[in-house]
């Protein structure tokens, strides 16, 4: 019985949540959503990280907004820019969140 | 800043810091944009650097490249983004005068 | 630790390098440090036209606290030994 108990409890570890990365630990090769400094946002695999939130993704979408100021009227208007990467290494520095599986 | 030659070649690694670059002409970008350009006398740990003979190029779309004279700078490490080993015959053929070109950005961290 | 050791695997090989200033260099990476401070060899600006700063530049090195993102070559890229590797250090953290 105890022994039962034990082996619940270990298996219960690998899955428990007990501090933010382990959020993260439970994303490894999941999709998630990452919100970025300078107004960037990213999908994609995550294949690796450390505890700076530095991070290895694979089929990776950013999308880059942006205001463009028109030369003549000085209008803004907001723009997006999509891009794609097989791999990219992000410095954990810029990261502002990450939201796990984004399954589709 | 004395070093053996072992040292410098990082006993058989690859050197990863500067000192490949002490006494080469040298081009700098800092963090807010500028670009400086002199000969790399000294450095430490955390990239502050003193450099000689330095000067800034002012770049911009409409009109060719200024250069300024700044004579020698210590330079704080935390201001620097990249440092480049200057080819100065490469760079001695450029023409600054009708070089125009838009300033680098800040790094915004 | 972990991604120290992976760029050391990575040397020799071509990378892209963008910055938080959005320039992006690509170049042969030669060494890379413990604070992933980088050094490149024959080094290119992506937009060469409009950033010119660096066209007589062969080699550079990079300070690891400006680097943004690092585009990675797809055949470099072992995903099941990163994998394997990232929860050894989540592991040894906790």
């Amino acid at each position: 019985m105890a022994a039962v108990e034990q082996q619940n409890q270990a298996a219960e570890e690998d899955v428990a949540v007990k501090e933010p990365l382990d959020l993260i630990r439970l994303s490894l090769d999941e999709t998630v959503y990452i919100k970025l400094k300078g107004d960037r946002e990213i999908q994609g695999r995550l294949h690796a990280y450390d505890q700076h939130l530095n991070m290895i993704l694979g089929e990776v979408e950013e999308t880059v907004n942006y205001y463009e100021i028109d030369d003549e009227t000085y209008e803004e208007t907001l723009k997006s820019e999509k891009r794609s990467k097989p791999f990219l290494f992000v410095r954990g520095d810029v990261v502002i969140l990450i939201s796990p599986s984004l399954r589709q | 800043m004395k070093r053996t030659a072992s040292e410098r070649d990082g006993g058989g690694r690859r050197e990863t810091g500067l000192s490949a670059y002490v006494g080469s002409a040298i081009s700098i970008i800092t963090n807010d944009g500028r670009h400086i350009l002199g000969t790399l006398k000294g450095f430490d740990q955390v990239q502050n650097l003193v450099i000689e003979g330095s000067r800034e190029r002012v770049y911009s779309p409409d009109e060719g490249v200024e250069t300024l004279e700044l004579g020698l700078y210590l330079m704080r490490g935390d201001c620097i983004a990249v440092v480049g080993e200057l080819d100065e015959e490469a760079d001695a053929e450029i023409d600054l005068p009708s070089l125009k070109a838009h300033p680098i950005g800040d790094v915004l961290h | 630790m972990l991604f120290y050791s992976f760029f050391k695997t990575l040397t020799g090989k071509e990378v892209t390098v963008e910055l938080k200033n959005d320039l992006a260099i690509t170049g042969i990476l030669h060494s890379v440090d413990q604070y992933l401070n980088i050094k490149l060899n024959e080094i290119k600006v992506v937009d060469e036209a409009k950033h010119p700063h660096l066209l007589a530049v062969k080699n550079c090195f990079i300070r690891g606290s400006v680097v943004r993102y690092i585009q990675l070559p797809q055949d470099a890229v072992d995903t099941d030994l990163l994998h394997d590797a990232t929860r050894r250090e989540a592991r040894n953290a906790a």
